[in-house]
Formats: C-alpha cells, sequence, structure tokens
C-alpha cells in the first residue's frame, strides 16, 4: 500500500487542532476566552521544536543541518559584500604568503633527497684542506686519491660516492646537429645503486663502468622529458659531450635530480680520465687531470652508512685513513699544520641550498608569520564588529527560539565559509607566487607544492576557522533575548565589553608591524648598498662570454686566443678586447696561497695568505677600467718567450710586502714551480662578487703559464654592449665554426647575479613589510570606523552640548594616536631583536641602524593618521540633530 | 525554553513509556492528540506531565511504524482533529510491552521491598 509522507504543513494543523481543542476544554473549566487561548499555548510549550522535531524525522540530519547552514551562511555573508571580500582577501594574503614561502622552504630545506633511506647518507665534509692545495669549496671538495682510498678501504660505509661537475655551468652536448648545452656530472658506478635511486628505463650505473671509464650516460627523467620527449628509442642513441661520443643507456627515476644543490643534473656518466672530460670542465694543469692530481680537491662526496654503524663508529674508523690518504702526493705535513678533519652532514636535503637560503628563508617565514598574525587579528576584529552589530539580529532568534547551539554553529559555518573561500584563493594566489620565486631564486629544484605543503595551509585553515568562530561568540553570546527589546541602538551596543579587546588587538597589530617594518626597511638599505657598492670599475660598456675550445698543444691555444684577439679589436665598435680564465662576477675564483720572493710570506695577526688569482690577456686592467697605480698593465709585448710578468692589487702588496715598492719582487704558485716578476698594481677591485671584501689578488698572464684552456671574452665597446654579439660570433665562428659563445651578457648583469639572492630577499621582505602595513592600516580604519558609527549617537550629543568639530577629530585622532605609540613602545624592542637575527643578512647596515628606524616609525605613524583621518572626517560630520532623531 | 509549569508533584515519563501509555489509551478506542493528553494526565491522577511537542512526535513515530494510523475527522464539540486508532500490529505490541514492563515493574518491586522491613516505615 502507497502512502505519501506526511507534510510538515499537515503537522502544524494538528498542532492547531490541538491548541483548539485544549482552549475549549479550558473554557469550559470555567476560564476566560483569552486565558484560555493563552494558557493552552503555554501548556504545549515549544510548538516549533516540535515541528523541527517532526521535520527532523528520520532525515539524514546532519548532512541536511549542514547544507541548512552553509547556504544560511552564504546568505548572510552575501548581504555584506565588503565585509566578505575584505575578510577573503585579507585571509588569502595571509595564508597566501605563508604557503608560498613555506611551499619554497619545504622544497629547499626539508624536503628529502629522493633517495631510499636518506638518513644513512651522509655528505663528506672537511675542516680545510692540507696546505698547498686548490679546491672548489675548502670544506666540501676531496681530491681523487682521498676518493680512492676511502672507498677501497673505509670501513662503516659502504659506498662511498663521488660526484663533480663536468663544468662550473654547463657543458657542451650535441644530439644530433646542433651544439647545445646541458648539465652533467661525473659519477661514482655506485652512485644509483648506493644512492638507491632505481633506473626504471634501461639501466643504471656499475662499478665496472667506473674502472673502464664507459662512455656510457643515464638521462635524468627531467631532462629525457624536455629534450627527448620521453622518447624510449633513445637508449643506444649518442650524445656528444665535449665532443666525446657517449651512449645513452638508462633514464633514471622520475623526481631525482642529483645531488648538486640548486641545480639539476641532466645526465650522469662514470667518472672519466680524459683532458676533455675533467672534471669542472678544467683544462689539465701540467698535464695532470683530476684523477693524478693530488693538489687538487674538486670531487664532493656522499656516502651510506653500513647497515648497524652509528655515525660515531664509521668517522672513527675513516678518520685515521682520510688524514693519511689527505697527504697522498702532498708530502708530509708542515711542523704545526693544523691537519684536516673528516666529518658528516646530513644528506637529507640538498647540499649548499641550507647554506645559501637557509637563514633568509627562516626570516621570511617569520616574516610571513607576523603577516598571518595580523591578517587573523584583522579578520577577528571585522567578525567582532560585523557580530556587535548583529547583536540585535541574535537577540531576536535566541527571543524567537534558536538555541545557543544554533547560534554558534551558524558563526562557525560562517567562518568556516570564509576561511574555505580565502585558502582557496590563498592557494591560487601561492601557487603563482611560488612559480614567480622560483624563476626569480633560479631554484631549478622543483618547487610544486606537496603533501606536507597541503597540510601545513590545511592547518593553517582550521586554527583560523575555529579562532573566527569562537572570538567573536562571546560578543555574540552576550547579547541576551531581552535584548531584542530595547530599541535603541546606542543603548544595545553599551554593555558588551568589547571595545578594549579591540584596541588590545590593534595595539599589537602595530607593533608587529613595526617589526615587520623595520626588518624589510634594514633588508632594503642593505640592497641599496650592495647596489650603490663600486665595482672598482667602469663596469658600463663591457660585455662578456665565454669560449670552450678543444686545444691538442699549448702552442695551439695560445695562437688561437693571440688572433682572436686580432680579429675582435678590428670589428667596428669594440674599444679593447681582453680574456681571462675565470670570468669575473661570476663567483668563482682560483684561491692559492702564493710565494712572494720565493718563499711563503709572513703575515702578521693571523691574516690569511690566500690569494684570489686569475689568468688574464693583454690589456685587462685597461680593458675593464681598473686604475693602475704603479707600473704597467699585461701587453701584447708579454709573449711566451719575454719575461714572465705578474700583476698585484694594493690589498697583496700591503699585505705581503709592506712599506715596499712592489714592482720588481717575484710571486709564483705555491709549489715554487712559477714565478713571475711583479710590474703592476692595480687599484682594489671585485672579483668575485659585490659583496666581497678586498683580498690579495694576483694576476698571471696567460701567453706565459704553461696551461691554456677556455676563457672568457671581455669587450668594451661603444653603445649598446649586446649589440657587438652577432659580430663577434661571426668572428669566432671564422675561426671555429663548432665555438657557441657561452652566456653572453653585459658584465652588470654578471656582477648583479652574485646579489640576486639579496635583491630577491629584500624585495620580499619588503613587500611582506608593505603587506602587514596595508592590513594594519585597513584593520585600524576598519576598527575606527566601526567606533565612530557606534559613538554615533555619543559625538551628536557632545556637539549638541557645544563640542566643535575640531574636539571631536582630535577625540578620534587622539585614540589611534594612542594606540599608535604604544605599538611603537612595544614593537621596538621585538624589532631590535629581529634586527639582531638579520645581522648577518645585512651588508654595511647596522642591526641598529637609527635610520630605519626612524623611517618605520614614520611610517606607521602615516598609516594611522590616514587610517584614521577618514573616519575622524566621518565624526566631524555627524550632523547632531540626525544623530539624535536617528532612534 | 519550556513553559511548562514547574510543579513538584509531577513526574517527567520515564523514556520509552510515553509509547505504551498511548498505545493503552487508544485501546479504549480512537482519540485524537489532546484527548490522548487528557486522559493520560487524568488517569494518572495528574502525577504524569506529558509534554505535548514529544507526545504529537511521539504519535508521528508509532505512526511511522505502523502501530497506529491516523485520519483527520471531528471532534464531538464539531472541531477538526486528527484521530488516531490501534492497528493490529499496534495491539500485538501493547499486549507485548505490557508484559515487558509488568516483570520489570514486578522486579523493580522486589528488590526495593526487599530491604523495606529492617528500615521501618514510619519510625
Amino acid at each position: 500500500m502507497f502512502k505519501r509522507k506526511r507534510s510538515a504543513e499537515d503537522f502544524r494543523a494538528e498542532i492547531e487542532a490541538h491548541l483548539a481543542l485544549e482552549a475549549e476544554d479550558l473554557r469550559g473549566e470555567g476560564l476566560s476566552e483569552d486565558e484560555a487561548r493563552w494558557k493552552s499555548r503555554r501548556q504545549f510549550g515549544n510548538t516549533r521544536a516540535a515541528e523541527e522535531r517532526f521535520y527532523l524525522r528520520g532525515r539524514w540530519v546532519r548532512l541536511e543541518r549542514l547544507l541548512r547552514d552553509i547556504r544560511f551562511g552564504l546568505r548572510s555573508l552575501w548581504q555584506s559584500p565588503g565585509f566578505s571580500i575584505t575578510a577573503i582577501l585579507t585571509l588569502a594574503l595571509g595564508i597566501g604568503a605563508n604557503t608560498a614561502v613555506f611551499s619554497v622552504m619545504n622544497a629547499v630545506l626539508l624536503r628529502s633527497l629522493p633517495v631510499s633511506d636518506p638518513a644513512n647518507l651522509v655528505y663528506l665534509r672537511t675542516s680545510n684542506p692540507p696546505r698547498g692545495t686548490g679546491t672548489i669549496d675548502s670544506n666540501q671538495t676531496f681530491s681523487y686519491a682521498v676518493y680512492d682510498a676511502l672507498r677501497h678501504q673505509g670501513r662503516g660505509v659502504a659506498p662511498v660516492m663521488a660526484f663533480v661537475p663536468l663544468s662550473g655551468s654547463k657543458v657542451a652536448v650535441r644530439f644530433g646537429a646542433l651544439p647545445e648545452e646541458a648539465e652533467g656530472d661525473m659519477v661514482s658506478g655506485t652512485f644509483f645503486s648506493g644512492l638507491g635511486v632505481s633506473v626504471p628505463l634501461g639501466r643504471g650505473l656499475s662499478e665496472q663502468d667506473e674502472t673502464d671509464h664507459a662512455p656510457v650516460a643515464v638521462l635524468s627523467y627531467n631532462y629525457w622529458t624536455r629534450r627527448f620527449a620521453r622518447d624510449p628509442k633513445i637508449l643506444g642513441a649518442t650524445l656528444y659531450v665535449n665532443s666525446v661520443p657517449i651512449t645513452i643507456v638508462g633514464v633514471s627515476a622520475e623526481g631525482f635530480e642529483g645531488v648538486e644543490g640548486g641545480g639539476s643534473t641532466d645526465f650522469w656518466i662514470p667518472l672519466q680520465n680524459r683532458p676533455e672530460l675533467n672534471a669542472w670542465g678544467n683544462p689539465t694543469e701540467d698535464g695532470k687531470l683530476y684523477v693524478a692530481n693530488p693538489t687538487w680537491w674538486c670531487l664532493r662526496m656522499i656516502a651510506r652508512l653500513a647497515p648497524g654503524t652509528s655515525r660515531k663508529q664509521a668517522l672513527a674508523g675513516l678518520q685515521p685513513l682520510f688524514q693519511s690518504a689527505a697527504y697522498i702526493g702532498l708530502g708530509s705535513p708542515m711542523e704545526g699544520e693544523r691537519p684536516p678533519v673528516l666529518s658528516f652532514s646530513d644528506a637529507k636535503s640538498f647540499p649548499g641550498l641550507e647554506q645559501q637560503y637557509g637563514n633568509p628563508l627562516r626570516i621570511l617565514m617569520a616574516m610571513v608569520g607576523l603577516v598571518l598574525l595580523i591578517a587573523l587579528a584583522n579578520v577577528v576584529m571585522l567578525l567582532m564588529a560585523r557580530n556587535a552589530a548583529r547583536q540585535r539580529e541574535f537577540s531576536l532568534r535566541q527571543a524567537l527560539g534558536a538555541g545557543r547551539m544554533e547560534l554558534l554553529r551558524q558563526l562557525l559555518t560562517e567562518s568556516m565559509l570564509l576561511v574555505v573561500a580565502g585558502g582557496a584563493l590563498a592557494w591560487a594566489f601561492a601557487e603563482l607566487a611560488t612559480r614567480l620565486l622560483g624563476r626569480w631564486a633560479q631554484i631549478e629544484a622543483s618547487l610544486a607544492p606537496d603533501k606536507t605543503v597541503l597540510l601545513f595551509t590545511f592547518a593553517i585553515m582550521v586554527v583560523a576557522g575555529l579562532l573566527f568562530g569562537l572570538a567573536p561568540l562571546r560578543t555574540a553570546m552576550a547579547g541576551k533575548a531581552e535584548l531584542a527589546l530595547k530599541t535603541s541602538t546606542a543603548a544595545s551596543n553599551t554593555d558588551v565589553g568589547k571595545s578594549r579587546s579591540a584596541k588590545t588587538i590593534v595595539t599589537l597589530q602595530m607593533a608587529l608591524c613595526v617589526v615587520l617594518l623595520v626588518a624589510g626597511m634594514l633588508l632594503i638599505r642593505s640592497l641599496r648598498n650592495l647596489e650603490n657598492t663600486p665595482l672598482g670599475m667602469k663596469v658600463d660598456g663591457l660585455v662578456v662570454f665565454g669560449l670552450k675550445p678543444n686545444f691538442t698543444s699549448l702552442q695551439e691555444g695560445r695562437a688561437f686566443y693571440l688572433k682572436l684577439i686580432d680579429k675582435l679589436r678590428e670589428l667596428p665598435g669594440v674599444e679593447s678586447v681582453t680574456i681571462m680564465e675565470e670570468r669575473i662576477g661570476s663567483g668563482w675564483s682560483d684561491n692559492s696561497d702564493m710565494r712572494v720572493d720565493g718563499k711563503l710570506p709572513d703575515v702578521s695577526d693571523g691574516a690569511s695568505r690566500t690569494v684570489r688569482n686569475n689568468v688574464a690577456g693583454p690589456g685587462f686592467f685597461t680593458t675593464l677600467g681598473v686604475p693602475v697605480l704603479a707600473g704597467r698593465d699585461f701587453a701584447d709585448s708579454d709573449t711566451p718567450t719575454s719575461p714572465h710578468v705578474g700583476i698585484v692589487n694594493e690589498e697583496f702588496a700591503k699585505r705581503f710586502l709592506p712599506n715596499m715598492n712592489p714592482l720588481g719582487h717575484t710571486t709564483g704558485n705555491d709549489n715554487g714551480e712559477y714565478t713571475m716578476t711583479i710590474v703592476g698594481v692595480v687599484k682594489n677591485h671585485k672579483y668575485r662578487s659585490i659583496d666581497e671584501e678586498p683580498i690579495p689578488m694576483a694576476w698571471y698572464m696567460y701567453a706565459q703559464i704553461p696551461i691554456v684552456g677556455p676563457m672568457q671574452v671581455e669587450l668594451r665597446v661603444h653603445g649598446d654592449p649586446l649589440a657587438i654579439l652577432p659580430a663577434a660570433r661571426k668572428a669566432v665562428q671564422q675561426m671555429d665554426p663548432n665555438l657557441p659563445l657561452i652566456r653572453p651578457m653585459k658584465q652588470r648583469e654578471q656582477f648583479d647575479t652574485t646579489i640576486a639572492d639579496h635583491v630577491l630577499f629584500a624585495r620580499l621582505a619588503g613587500f611582506f613589510g608593505f603587506l602587514g602595513v596595508l592590513l594594519v592600516a585597513t584593520g585600524l580604519y576598519g576598527t575606527l570606523a566601526y567606533r565612530v558609527n557606534l559613538r554615533t549617537a555619543e559625538i551628536g550629543v557632545r556637539m549638541a552640548i557645544g563640542a566643535r568639530r575640531e574636539q571631536v577629530v582630535w577625540m578620534i585622532l587622539k585614540e589611534s594616536m594612542l594606540l599608535t605609540i604604544l605599538g611603537v613602545i612595544i614593537g621596538l624592542p621585538m624589532a631590535m631583536l629581529v634586527g639582531r637575527a638579520l645581522a648577518a643578512s645585512l651588508y654595511n647596515v647596522k642591526p641598529l641602524d637609527a635610520g630605519s628606524y626612524l623611517l618605520s616609525i614614520l611610517g606607521i605613524a602615516v598609516v594611522s593618521l590616514v587610517a584614521s583621518a577618514i573616519p575622524a572626517a566621518r565624526a566631524a560630520s555627524v550632523n547632531p540633530m540626525r544623530a539624535l532623531r536617528m532612534e | 525554553m519550556a513553559t511548562q509549569e514547574n510543579n513538584s508533584d509531577r513526574i517527567a515519563l520515564l523514556q520509552g513509556t510515553l509509547d505504551l501509555l498511548i498505545l493503552k489509551t487508544l485501546l479504549m478506542g480512537p482519540c485524537h492528540g489532546q484527548g490522548v493528553a487528557r486522559i493520560i494526565q487524568r488517569q494518572s491522577e495528574e502525577v504524569f506531565l506529558v509534554d505535548h511537542g514529544s507526545l504529537y512526535v511521539a504519535l508521528q513515530r508509532l505512526e511511522d511504524k505502523k502501530w497506529i494510523s491516523a485520519k483527520w475527522g471531528v471532534s464531538e464539540n464539531n472541531r477538526k482533529a486528527r484521530f488516531y486508532e490501534l492497528t493490529r500490529k499496534g495491539r500485538e505490541q501493547l499486549a507485548e510491552k505490557t508484559g515487558e514492563w509488568r516483570r520489570l515493574t514486578r522486579a523493580m518491586g522486589l528488590i526495593l521491598d526487599a530491604g523495606s522491613e529492617p528500615l521501618g516505615e514510619e519510625a
């Protein structure tokens, strides 16, 4: 039998019928008409509650209720679009900034290497290299001899893996016809098996490959995708690396981009033993490759601890082995020489990144944390204002029978809706910001937000949602049902003590804002200092590019560059031409101890003996525009057969030849194999980067030393420096059609790359400071505007009894000024602490830089003035008659 | 929210007993909700307090279980009312529930009376 479901109307009709029957019975008992009706209702109790229970019977109660709450919440938010949009945008900015910075931090600092069991992997570090060695990084690189000893005799570690790039930047490769560039590493045969990285396509490398120096390569998944469109037939194809044919034998697992920090490796080949594929793309030194050169510490090492071995045990086992291996081929340590000490460092994250980005990222994270706090506080204040204004609504609803639970549920639903909308927008915002950040910082590691980031954002959203639901509850609940009967807005808003909490929040926001502003200001001033640092040369008008020709003999190399310089000098628009081994402003330098007058110089008060040196061509300093203080520049007349000459800088002369005329003294490399006579002293200038301190420097003449390899060509031209490149490329290709110009750019740009991190950091910090100020301004404006609104009646009364407009304006301004001053007083000590934490990231700015603090205080004062001006003006324009009549 | 008079000599109904009382009341013939409420209150000598809202929800529940059926009709004083009637299933349930209730009260009585003698009643 089919029966239609009973309707709610029918149920209500039944209740009405009940009331009528009851009233009639009561009248029969002698009550009056009105009394009877009233008493029947009273006896029944809450008819709405009964109807609701009828309605809810047997339904998906919770879901239905939730949907209803959401619909109601949406309607209620829709009714005040200004509030909703402000709250959602504020949240999106706060949460988005946090998500963005956190996902970078997660990718750069927290994420593990995509290898199996990363906890048991360690990078090998040394306290210092032995005397007489050249290094890539004095703590992270080792000689081949050390690697060889550790991997064969090391106990407690299995295996020890070495890895070294084929070039400081990118290496020339060719697949098919055109030359191109890629990042390639030479690695141990145990590299893939030891790290536990799978090679799903083809095969990985083997120890036999390393022994044979087999010409085989494994591509990274990324490179395979980017360059070869995931063509599985690529296996067996030939990739020419520096013209050496290499067979592609495998493609590594997706997500693995090598263990080099920052960059991503495109392919790996076994450690090689041929001059075209020397470590770091360097030319051979006295005919020796990295494999045979114990004075060149150029390999990085990573090791897996043997199962069941602790780090301490493994280190204890390796230490004596390392300390003896360190001196293989170097002779015995000098008396009093500090022996190098081996140590391990976590290989959980990428090497170098922590060093480079660790502190800035943590500071940025703290800054966006403050931004988030300010944003949350803003929304809380908005909600409080809104709910206070809605008190009559709440009172009315309570009077009509809504339970407190229902009100609470509704508030929570509304805040959840805000948070979800804000969070969704934040996620989109963060995606974009992260991509921009990644491109800006040139971090190639994947920054795509992962589960950790999602969880982080979700946690913020939950906290925000609860905060927003609960914080305004007190205000909302304070309204009793009776309040609805109070008809005056002024009266209904007076008995709630919420103004003090709003003031406290604004004051704290001001304090946080001072911290943000000071941090941003310090970093931006540092950036200005960096950007305005004199380089010690006339950098405008210079253009630089690299060349990596292959030579079979020293003579061929020298002849090549001699001819190249001649050809380039003839190009129209070229003022002068020179070459150098290390590109200046690239962050790289050759460092070593040097002999002065045949012996290692004595240095007073523990100063370093390290000399930063470079190999230069004729007219080097003239081209760069570095003043020659004494003697002369290198010249065409300095040839292999003429007396060997060198040039040093002021700092060199001051430290090693104090109070003497340096001209005529000799200097040379620290094993005494090469000596040159100092013929010139040049003014100190920047070599490696903009932020370096003056350091002793010395230059060899390229035509007189026994090595010649890749060089950087520097041109000084009239007009736009880059306009010369097509002509230069043509000139180069006339000499060797296969030679690309490597990373051609203005010299200025090249130097700027050395402060790119600072620039990014300072810009971000400045941006977050600005964001903080903006949020504080809107928060202050909102609070004051709301309070002025509430006090309209009061202001009206004041004006009616004779207060002048200025007095009213002053009344409002005074309040915001007081909050500002309090905020600044609380914020300053915090800002000083933050300034101290920033000290390492500052350049020529003291952590207590008065200017930054003053500007910050001025900034916040202006902001609070502007934010309070509008409410104050509105207060002044209150029409006393209307304000009083409003009720 | 409840505006019921709070008379201390009245006892709120035990959970689940309302169904039994409704069924018993309807045994005497079809009746509307207000009548059921009145009868329960009167027959219990005004001890039981029937929350009217709960009563109608309970009636609906019993109707949903098909223990009672309902149709709109006209009361003795010519007012519209919804009349409830026991179904066959309802009668069976009443018999069963009554038995259950008797067993329960007997058991309660046995326990409560067992210790009453030494304590005495007036002493």
